[in-house]
């Protein structure tokens, strides 16, 4: 099984900044996020928003690039949101107390609503 | 022996070792959150033994030997390292994270206990091995 690196695409949209992203969210994927989280900044939104949806596998690496992130957010006074998590993901979430920090999502019209 | 299978020691082959366990582990009939927490276990034990056992020399295979009794199942993951097998010991703590107190990382060891019912890490001058322990009895009755 080839690793997918992680793709992500920025639009911007009423609620926020999206990040959507595609593939595997591991060691690999620190440039792609860095980078794209960046361009995600550059308006100045209030709010970042994490489209797993097209994510299949996370793992503690990236895991930890979440945290990045997250603290990335706090520094700046921004809310960062998370949707379309499988509930295996949603459950690592809970655990490792992300979801107490980053808001979790099923769907993009509710991540929208709940960031508004 | 349900399964007896090796990776190279290769970034992003720990996917791989999860893959082929989750084929082995088919006539078990895990209900899909155990076989996804089973999973998660089987690719963070595997990193760990490619990254701190193996150095990532592909050369040094991960060996994953995969059994069940009637009552538990066992996932095996052997490297070549030798010394005390390495684990961050450092409990994660999110909030100290996100102050600059603990690195980032370090969720590896923390992921699996939480994933199976139990985890015993052996080793000695050759070899580190770590093996999971999923209670199969308590599929059934919504544990772990």
């Amino acid at each position: 099984m080839a690793v997918r690196h992680l793709e992500v695409e920025v639009r911007r949209e009423p609620g926020g900044a999206v990040l959507d992203l595609r593939g595997e969210i591991n060691g690999f994927a620190e440039e792609a996020l860095g980078t794209a989280y960046a361009e995600a900044e550059r308006d100045n939104p209030e709010t970042i928003l994490l489209n797993f949806e097209g994510v299949d596998y996370i793992n503690s690496t990236g895991i930890a690039l979440i945290v990045g992130l997250l603290a990335r957010a706090r520094a700046t006074k921004r809310r960062l949101v998370a949707y379309g998590l499988s509930d295996h993901y949603v459950e690592i979430f809970n655990i490792t107390r992300l979801s107490d920090f980053v808001s979790v999502f099923p769907d993009e019209e509710t991540a929208l609503s709940g960031a508004a | 022996m349900l399964a007896e299978l090796s990776v190279p020691s290769e970034p992003g082959n720990e996917r791989q070792a999860m893959e082929k366990v989750a084929v082995a582990v088919e006539g078990l009939g895990l209900p899909a959150p155990a076989l996804e927490r089973l999973k998660t276990a089987v690719a963070e034990a595997t990193m760990n033994a490619m990254e701190h056992g193996n150095h990532y020399r592909a050369e040094l295979p991960v060996v994953i030997e995969v059994s069940a009794s009637d009552t538990e199942l066992f996932v095996k993951i052997t490297d070549e390292g030798s010394g005390p097998p390495a684990f961050d010991s450092e409990i994660p703590d999110l909030e100290a994270k996100l102050e600059g107190v603990q690195t980032p990382r370090g969720w590896g060891l923390f992921l699996i206990k939480s994933m199976v019912d139990k985890m015993n890490v052996t080793g000695d001058e050759h070899h580190h091995t770590v093996e999971l322990i999923l209670h199969l009895d308590d599929r059934a009755e919504g544990g772990k």
